[in-house]
C-alpha cells in the first residue's frame, strides 16, 4: 500500500482564487548571497576577520577601479593621422564618433545591488523594437535605441539625469580613455594564425604540412593525452577587446568627434564602449564645468 | 509585486486591443551633421599644413602641371637635406598622402617614401617631367636593372644651375638702377 501523505493542517483554495500578492514569486534582483553571514555577539569582533561575502564589502572592493562618471558609446569611423606642425611629429589616430547618446535608465544599489548608467545610442525605427522595449525606452522618455550599453560607476554621483545626452564634450582633450569594442572574426583560423606557430619548411621535401600544428605535446610523461588548454586551431575575434590608456588627441563637439590616439578594435562602423581609463588619474571636473555640462546634457 | 495580468498589460485594453506606445522623437544627430568625419578632419588639418592649397595642386589629379608617376622630384626637408628621384608611386590617402622616390644615396639605388603634408617636408619640386605619361600607375619595373634610371644627380645639378641663373638674372633685372643702365653715358634718365 502507498505511504499515506500527511494532510495539511489548513486547506488552501485552488491557485487561480489566492490573492495575487500570496502567489506571486517574482524574486527581487540583486547581489544577495542566500546566506549572508549575520553579525551575532559571537562573530562580530575586532580580532576577527572582516566579513568579505557582503554586498558592501564587494562594492568596497570594486570601489577604486570603478570609473566615477559614465562613458559613452560612439562608431569608429577610421583612421587617420594628426600632425603637429611645430614638432612635425606624426600621430596615427582613430576618429570616433558619437550619435545621439542619451542616459536611459539607472541602475541603483537599493534595487539592483550597484550602481550603473544605461546608455542608448543611434536610433531604432520604433516597427522593429519589440514592445517591452519600446514601453522600457516609454518609461524613461527617450527614442528608441540601436544600441543599449550598460556603464559601472562607483556611487550616486555618477548617475546622471535620466534623458540626458552625452556630446562628445564629455571627453576633454588630453584625458585618458579605455576603449572596448568587439575584435573583427577570423573565423576558424590555424595555429600559425591563433597562436604564432611556427609551421614547418617550404621545401627540402615537406609534404603537405607546411601550415600545420605539428606535435600536441609529449607522450607517456605528460599523462598519455593531450592536456587541457593546449593551443589548436579554433575560432578567433569576434570578442571584446580593451584598449587601454588612449589619449583623446581631439574632441569636436559640433561634430560628435572624439580622436584617440593609436587603434581600436574593430571594423569601421562598430560599436565602441569608451570611458574614463582606469589606470589613469581622473579626470578632474571642476564644479562649475560639471553644472555647466549637465545643464547642457539636459538641454 | 504584481504579477501582470491581461487587465493590467500597459497599453492593452481589451475591448481594443494593442494600443499604440507612445515613442519620443531622438536627440538631434551628429551623424547627419558631420557624415565624413575623417574628410572634415583633413580638411581642418590642411587649413594649417597647407594653407595656400599649393602641395595639394601639385598632386592634385584635375592640374595638368601636377607632378605626375615618372617625374623626377626633388624634396627638401626642414632640417636642409634634400632627396631626389624619379616619383614611382603617388600613395593618395587624403593627409597621408605620400610619393615613393627611387633615387641614389652614394651610388647605392634608395627607395624613400615621403609625406606630402608634413611639415618635414619643406618643398617638393619638379626637376625632369617624363616625356610621355607613363602607362601604368606604380612603375615598380624601374627596380629592374634595365629600366632603373640611376642616379639622377646629374639632372638635379642642371636643374638648379638653370635655376640659379634665371634667380641672378631676374636679381639683376630687378636692380633699381636697371633702367638707368642702358643708356646712361649722357645722364639721360
Amino acid at each position: 500500500m502507498p505511504p499515506k501523505l500527511p494532510s495539511p493542517w489548513v486547506y488552501l483554495p485552488p491557485p487561480f482564487l489566492l490573492p495575487r500578492r500570496l502567489l506571486s514569486t517574482t524574486p527581487k534582483r540583486s547581489i544577495q548571497s542566500h546566506y549572508p553571514p549575520r553579525p551575532d555577539r559571537f562573530n562580530h569582533s575586532p580580532s576577527l576577520p572582516i566579513l568579505n561575502s557582503t554586498p558592501s564589502a564587494a562594492l568596497a572592493r570594486k570601489a577604486y577601479t570603478l570609473p566615477l562618471r559614465t562613458g559613452a558609446l560612439a562608431t569608429k569611423k577610421g583612421m587617420t593621422a594628426i600632425y603637429d606642425a611645430a614638432t612635425g611629429k606624426r600621430t596615427p589616430c582613430t576618429v570616433l564618433q558619437l550619435d545621439r547618446v542619451q542616459v536611459v535608465s539607472h541602475k541603483t544599489r537599493r534595487q539592483h545591488g550597484y550602481f550603473a548608467v544605461q546608455i542608448g545610442a543611434g536610433w531604432k525605427h520604433p516597427d522593429n523594437v519589440t514592445r517591452p522595449l519600446l514601453g522600457h525606452f516609454a518609461e524613461h522618455g527617450v527614442s528608441p535605441k540601436r544600441h543599449v550599453v550598460e556603464f559601472r560607476v562607483r556611487d550616486e554621483s555618477g548617475l546622471p539625469a535620466v534623458g540626458a545626452v552625452i556630446g562628445a564634450g564629455w571627453f576633454r582633450e588630453g584625458q585618458f580613455v579605455d576603449a572596448r569594442a568587439n575584435s573583427r572574426g577570423m573565423g576558424f583560423a590555424g595555429g600559425m594564425k591563433r597562436w604564432g606557430f611556427s609551421g614547418q619548411p617550404a621545401s627540402h621535401g615537406n609534404s603537405l604540412t607546411h601550415r600545420a600544428m605539428g606535435s600536441a605535446g609529449a607522450s607517456q610523461g605528460s599523462g598519455s593525452r593531450v592536456l587541457p588548454g593546449k593551443k589548436m586551431a579554433g575560432r578567433m575575434g569576434g570578442e571584446q577587446v580593451t584598449m587601454q590608456n588612449l589619449k583623446v588627441l581631439k574632441v569636436d563637439e559640433a561634430n560628435g568627434l572624439v580622436v584617440v590616439n593609436g587603434s581600436v578594435s574593430g571594423p569601421k562602423g562598430c560599436i565602441v564602449k569608451i570611458q574614463d581609463a582606469v589606470k589613469k588619474p581622473w579626470p578632474e571636473i571642476l564644479p562649475n564645468e560639471a553644472a555647466a555640462e549637465a545643464a547642457r546634457a539636459t538641454a | 509585486m504584481q504579477v501582470a495580468s491581461a487587465n493590467t498589460v500597459p497599453g492593452y485594453d481589451p475591448i481594443k486591443g494593442m494600443q499604440r506606445i507612445k515613442t519620443y522623437p531622438p536627440p538631434p544627430s551628429a551623424r547627419a551633421v558631420c557624415k565624413d568625419p575623417i574628410a572634415a578632419l583633413t580638411t581642418a588639418q590642411l587649413t594649417t599644413l597647407d594653407p595656400q592649397g599649393a602641395r595639394a595642386k601639385l598632386f592634385s589629379k584635375e592640374n595638368p602641371e601636377a607632378a605626375k608617376v615618372g617625374d623626377i622630384l626633388l624634396v627638401r626637408l626642414k632640417n636642409g637635406d634634400d632627396f631626389a628621384g624619379v616619383c614611382m608611386n603617388i600613395r593618395r590617402r587624403g593627409i597621408d598622402t605620400a610619393i615613393l622616390l627611387r633615387g641614389n644615396l652614394t651610388r647605392v639605388g634608395v627607395e624613400m617614401w615621403y609625406k606630402v603634408y608634413s611639415p618635414n617636408v619643406d618643398g617638393i619640386e619638379v626637376v625632369q617631367r617624363r616625356e610621355k605619361r607613363a602607362r601604368r600607375a606604380r612603375l615598380y619595373y624601374l627596380r629592374k636593372p634595365k629600366h632603373d634610371v640611376g642616379s639622377v644627380e646629374n639632372v638635379v645639378r642642371q636643374y638648379q644651375r638653370q635655376r640659379a641663373m634665371l634667380r641672378s638674372a631676374d636679381v639683376r633685372s630687378r636692380d633699381a638702377n636697371s633702367n638707368k643702365k642702358k643708356s646712361n653715358k649722357k645722364g639721360k634718365k
